[in-house]
């Protein structure tokens, strides 16, 4: 730990001086250059998008469609695969489900994984899924642990000095199981600065890096000149320098920096122009996008857009499912298409890992995972009369779709299969979270092995540093 | 001159190459095809294989000392070093040639792969091909004499020679190692990590004879070695390969191809070969996860060259440092003018020691500032500075600590902060949506506020009842849950941590490394808060054992392990309260030391088998609140009226130090404002942060009386929130019994632009206005209530600026909005 200590220590003086530099009017674009971790780890990757489909997106519906079994009343559940029909990618042979045609013709420019297996926790709560993916541990656990995102601001920092590292667009607190969100949209062990900053609505995004409400930018700085002139005529002053002092006067210059930077803009949507922002315009999850797109133009770190995890709506389906996910590839099939077109055009895409994954699938029949099957939480009839029982409605974690862009993934690639018939489990490849994980760190030239010693015991980025980087997803 | 006929046998050499080239990928091909099946490799292909690291020194050093020659034969191609050259190239390419052919057979023979495996297997045979070109070019030139063709020739040569160089060094790489060359480099040093802590310094054990306690530690490391990286494939869980490496006796014997140490000889040993190995390789170890590091690898070395040294009963003995249990009531050093408070007079006699000395105590200010906050977590009002100022009480100090310890709502509120992070008790939170958790509040607060015996107080938690199990019970979260995080266990690890101060989360999976704690052990006492009778599991795998049922320490009594749940917590809290269990009494007042004084007698003060600064004074304190009937008002009455506490407070400019064994106690250590201090001080001055519908436990509600009301919605009483977590309140799923003082970005933008400070800052603005439409004496008050003083004359000058005779609301906001986050403010000091 003391040499991590150090290293803490030597990053929050790096970028102290960043800032200072910035100050200066160095264009930041000139750290964007650098083509290796700080550790001197080459890497093929500066920044992450993370697109998590929160609520168990089910893979036969979406990137992986099976025999399309159209809804007629009375038909046997069992007999259900997909309940839409499948339309051609990019990539030959490769199918989609109906509705999400836009990102089938951007398939050229990324790597469709068919493979991920879920872990087994038993009796499925969601928000422990989500937990297990966001942080490579199953919950609970005796330490806090770190999101990834917590982990790649640590050890990778700000890319630009004035834009938070970790950022996290559209996930509200408010909503049902809200708590146990918290407990894995945090830093954990690694202190709270590397939290997330968090973007709960993204047409609201500009309150959160602008002065505050009914506060114009010309009193913001004379605000900030009275700060710093009481700063220097305070009586603590005499106490010469403290850790908690310095460390609170420097965070302040940091968020006054970032209140006041040009980059701040690219918070405000307002900005884009009319017919991109149309394209986008999905709706919250939409608009996200949007916003990490423009996050990542002005050099964003680490960025989790979420279509936001509340029970019984989004893509858990618990009824209704076929109906849903109507609306469910409606709100994400054009603004993710856009963002990929937007980075690859840009050239950003290059150096933006860009990945798309939820908790788990779903399934008509089977809960957990077809030699393992779990406490069922939906009834599902034998056959089904009525619309709403026509979908997937069980949780299902033998075979998830992924999708990754950009950041060193091959492009046009497939990775893995599942079986054409129930259960349409994985077949091929199986791929596991740490191995994601490893994934993506290797992208960012993260060190497999780095780890923090909390409370004399080692932790890794992934449970005892397991996982191997799946090389076959990189170019 | 050279004769033709030599350079017929060139040609036959050619076509034979070739032709060994061809059968080399026949061979090559099928074996990858047929990789797949078990079934043993032909002896001789694997033995020729095996000659090719033998083989490559030909090629290498030939074609790169032809290149050489070739350098004084410019401007005189036909010198007399000519046929020499011819054949140092010769026989170099037909070197590299079969070289290429042994090296596929090796490939595929013992399964190496991967990308440094891809790079040397084309670079060689690229050399090769290049190779044949180069004696094609070769015997052009000088057979047929094509001069034209030198340049060409000696072009392609050294093209070769630094061909079979870069084949070469990533041969090396494949055997030793990717770092093998660069690692000696002094800039490389610290690219290794290691999984466990190497505080060894091995420097010191080269020596011929070990001293049983080195070999103790040595082994100890190795062991630790082994549990982080080798356990999961090697121990009872699973055993792969017949070996297990997790007993003495085992790790001697072996696994299925014999024995893996040799005692005495590292190099022989088979383990040692393994680790050393590249990741690629088959028989590399650890074959899943992470290579050892350089320093792991060194221990593990040193320790077989050593004969593997495993005295009897190691297992059994002990490498660290273990705090007494029994209770001990060290003599009061003999009394002093000026001193009265016993622990005035231990910090006297440590001061000695230590070469320090008193300072002052500090000015009334400060002290009133100091004890509001640390008892009631508010500021004084100015009134109170000023009856404080002109009380002319000899004792008043002492006095008023008294006083502010009467009131009774204010101390709970106040320490409930400190309480519900230390025992993970929240308003909302993980776990209540599965109904796997529940709430102690009110317990908690009823207890504090009668000022409950400790002993009481601890019994209650231990053995509880409806309104204060949910510590015992933990967090329950739907579905399966690993081993060692099961209810039983959480109720072990977190009694283990708060009450008393020792760290079983290590050894909740497998005897751990960082203490003396075993699995079982720390199952024994993990059965106690269970129903039924626990299994044991190691890593996540059962060893086949029930748990058996026992306290940490067995001299503090025997818990009837056919007893059923409730009688066994009874038992456990009967026994844990003893007096004779010094530890749990040390770790409460290190406790209350720390929340006073800011950092303990021991740190962690999760650890108290770590060393106290001062052994005396912790032991004198503990024994004395024992005496006192394990009150910790009187407790916190002692340090607070001590001259020690007094003394002026010490910043540390980086946090390492304060955990520093070589920590030097001067004085109290400055601290950040909790969350909750911050809040009720901006509350009450200013504006309320929170609104009432905030607050989830109101102690007032059930109260009829008019004045006992809050005065506005207390942060402690608040469901945790945006605001309050930035400023540092911790989640409470688990147990946290110190907060982080540093400040953050996140933190920064909370209270810079966040809307829960701004908005009350305008409204209390507002508020400030209406009752003191005159800027000077605005800002005169301000400055009392918030910082117990006047503004100094600069200071007044600054806000006088900004203010004018007639401030606006927005101007108030902002001055008042520079005034809450400056040091000042901000620090208990």
């Amino acid at each position: 730990m003391k040499t991590d200590w150090k290293r803490r220590d030597f990053l929050k003086k790096s970028s102290a001086a960043a800032i200072a530099t910035m100050g200066m009017g160095t264009p930041f674009t000139s750290l964007l250059s650098s083509c290796t971790g700080p550790k001197g780890m080459p890497s093929t990757a500066d920044s992450v998008i993370l697109l998590f489909m929160a609520g168990g997106m089910a893979h036969t519906e979406t990137f992986d469609p099976k025999k399309f079994t159209p809804f007629r009343k009375g038909m046997e559940s069992k007999e259900v695969l997909s309940t839409f029909a499948s339309v051609p990618t990019a990539l030959d042979g490769i199918h989609f489900s109906e509705g999400l045609e836009n990102i089938g013709q951007i398939m050229d420019r990324g790597t469709l994984i068919r493979s991920y297996v879920a872990a087994d926790l038993g009796h499925i709560l969601h928000t422990r899924h989500q937990y297990h993916w966001h942080t490579c541990y199953e919950p609970p656990q005796s330490v806090l642990v770190p999101h990834m995102g917590s982990w790649v601001a640590k050890e990778l920092g700000p890319l630009n000095p004035v834009i938070p590292p970790f950022i996290n667009i559209n996930q509200r607190f408010t909503v049902g199981e809200g708590e146990e969100l918290k407990a894995f949209h945090s830093a954990g062990f690694l202190g709270s600065e590397y939290g997330p900053f968090l973007i709960p609505d993204p047409t609201g995004g500009l309150e959160s890096v602008r002065p505050p409400v009914g506060m114009n930018t010309k009193r913001f700085e004379s605000r900030n000149q009275l700060y710093e002139r009481m700063v220097q005529e305070s009586a603590m002053g005499e106490f010469g320098s403290d850790y908690q002092k310095e460390s609170l006067k420097r965070s302040m210059e940091q968020a006054y920096i970032l209140l006041n930077s040009p980059e701040a803009k690219a918070f405000d949507l307002t900005e884009e122009p009319k017919e991109k922002y149309d394209i986008y315009n999905t709706g919250r999850f939409g608009l996200g996008c949007l916003m990490a797109r423009r996050l990542i133009d002005q050099g964003a770190r680490f960025i989790s857009v979420t279509t936001e995890y509340e029970p019984f709506f989004g893509w858990d389906t618990h009824e209704n499912g076929h109906t849903r996910l109507v609306d469910m590839k409606k709100m994400i099939d054009a603004p993710i298409a856009q963002l990929i077109k937007d980075l690859d055009e840009s050239g950003r895409l290059d150096r933006t890992m860009v990945i798309l994954a939820s908790e788990f699938s779903r399934d008509m029949m089977t809960e957990g995972r077809p030699d393992l099957k779990v406490k069922d939480q939906v009834v599902v009839p034998d056959f089904i009369e009525d619309m709403k029982n026509y979908g997937m409605h069980r949780h299902f974690t033998d075979g998830c779709s992924m999708l990754m862009f950009g950041g060193g993934i091959k492009r046009g690639h497939v990775f893995g299969k599942t079986a054409d018939e129930r259960p349409c489990k994985t077949v091929e490849n199986p791929i596991k979270i740490d191995s994601v994980h490893q994934t993506m760190y290797h992208a960012l030239g993260i060190d497999p092995e780095k780890h923090y010693e909390i409370e004399k015991r080692p932790f890794y980025t992934t449970p005892d540093g397991l996982g191997k980087p799946v090389m076959d997803l990189l170019a | 001159m050279i004769k033709d006929k030599q350079f017929r046998r060139y040609d036959t050499f050619a076509c034979i190459i070739s032709c060994c080239i061809i059968f080399a990928f026949s061979i090559g091909t099928a074996y990858g095809a047929t990789e797949q099946s078990d079934e043993p490799v032909f002896w001789l292909w694997q033995f020729l294989g095996r000659l090719h690291p033998l083989a490559v020194h030909f090629p290498v050093s030939l074609l790169v000392f032809a290149a050489f020659l070739e350098l004084f034969t410019i401007g005189d191609f036909q010198s007399k070093l000519r046929p020499g050259i011819n054949l140092l190239v010769l026989a170099g390419v037909a070197g590299a040639v079969i070289s290429v052919v042994l090296g596929l057979l090796l490939a595929n023979v013992e399964e190496y792969g991967g990308d440094t495996l891809s790079i040397h297997q084309w670079t060689g045979i690229a050399t090769a091909v290049l190779g044949l070109v180069l004696l094609y070019l070769l015997r052009q030139v000088t057979n047929k004499s094509k001069l034209g063709l030198v340049y060409s020739y000696r072009a392609l040569l050294f093209f070769t020679g630094i061909g079979v160089s870069v084949a070469g060094h990533f041969g090396a790489s494949l055997t030793h190692g990717e770092e093998y060359l660069t690692s000696v480099l002094p800039w490389n040093e610290e690219s290794s990590y290691a999984a466990v802590d190497m505080d060894i310094d091995l420097v010191a054990y080269q020596a011929a004879e070990l001293s049983e306690e080195k070999q103790i530690k040595l082994v100890g490391q190795v062991r630790a070695i082994f549990a982080h990286n080798c356990y999961n494939c090697h121990s009872t869980a699973k055993i792969k390969g017949e070996l297990r490496l997790d007993e003495k006796e085992h790790i001697f014997k072996g696994g299925e191809s014999g024995a893996v140490i040799i005692p005495g000889d590292a190099g022989k040993s088979d383990l040692v070969r393994r680790i050393n190995l590249p990741k690629n390789h088959k028989d590399a170890m650890p074959s899943k996860g992470k290579t050892l590091s350089k320093a792991e690898i060194a221990v593990i070395t040193l320790w077989i060259d050593k004969g593997a040294p495993w005295p009897e009963g190691v297992e059994n003995q002990s490498v660290y440092r273990v705090a007494e249990l029994a209770p001990r009531m060290p003599a009061i050093p003999a009394a002093k003018a000026g001193l009265d408070n016993p622990v005035d007079l231990f910090v006297d006699e440590y001061y000695n020691q230590h070469g320090q000395s008193w300072k002052s105590p500090v000015d009334d200010r400060t002290f009133l500032r100091r004890i509001y906050l640390d008892i009631l977590g508010i500021l004084p009002s100015p009134k109170e500075y000023e009856a404080f100022a002109s009380d002319q009480q000899a004792d008043k100090r002492e006095v008023w600590v008294e006083n502010l310890l009467a009131r009774n709502d204010d101390y709970a509120i106040h320490w409930m902060t400190f309480w519900n992070d230390a025992l993970r008790n929240d308003y909302t939170g993980t776990g209540y949506i599965t109904k796997g958790r529940f709430a102690i509040t009110d317990w908690l607060y009823t207890s504090l506020k009668e000022n409950k015996p400790y002993d009481q107080f601890v019994k209650q938690l231990l053995n509880p009842d409806e309104r204060s199990k949910g510590f015992i019970e933990g967090i329950r979260w739907r579905g399966d849950v690993n081993a060692s995080q099961v209810t039983e266990m959480q109720a072990a690890q977190n009694v283990g941590q708060v009450i008393l101060g020792l760290n079983l989360k290590c050894a909740s999976c497998h005897d751990s490394f960082i203490s003396d704690w075993k699995l079982e052990e720390a199952y024994a006492f993990a059965n106690i808060f269970a129903d039924t009778t626990l299994e044991v599991s190691r890593c996540e795998t059962p060893i086949g054992k029930k748990a058996s049922t026992k306290l940490l320490w067995e001299e503090l009594g025997e818990i009837d392990s056919t007893a059923n749940r409730s009688e066994k917590l009874k038992q456990l809290a009967d026994f844990l309260v003893q007096p004779a269990n010094g530890r749990m009494y040390r770790t409460i007042v290190n406790r209350v030391w720390k929340q006073l004084m800011g950092r303990g007698l021991v740190e962690p003060a999760d650890e108290m088998d770590n060393e106290p600064w001062s052994q005396d004074l912790l032991d004198w304190l503990a024994s004395d609140f024992v005496n006192n009937g394990y009150d910790l008002k009187e407790l916190i009455r002692k340090i607070a009226s001590s001259r020690a506490y007094q003394q002026p407070s010490i910043g540390f400019d980086d946090p390492l130090a304060l955990s520093d064994e070589n920590y030097v106690f001067e004085g109290m250590v400055r601290r950040r404002l909790t969350a909750e201090q911050f809040s009720d001080a901006v509350s009450k001055i200013i504006y309320p942060l929170f609104e009432e519908k905030q607050v989830k436990y109101n102690p007032f509600q059930l109260v009829a009386s008019e004045q006992q009301q809050l005065e506005y919605p207390r942060a402690s009483l608040v469901a945790n929130n945006e605001f309050l977590k930035a400023l540092g309140r911790p989640n409470r799923e688990i147990v946290s019994t110190s907060r982080d003082s540093q400040a953050s970005l996140l933190q920064a933008l909370e209270l810079t632009n966040g809307e829960t400070l701004n908005g009350a800052l305008m409204e209390g603005a507002a508020r400030w206005k209406e009752k003191y439409p005159d800027g000077d004496i605005l800002i005169h008050e301000i400055y009392r209530q918030l910082y117990g003083r006047d503004p100094k004359q600069n200071e007044f000058n600054i806000a006088g600026e900004v203010l004018g005779d007639a401030p606006t609301v927005e101007q108030i906001q902002d001055f008042f909005w520079a005034l809450l986050l400056l040091p000042e403010f901000q620090l208990i000091y």
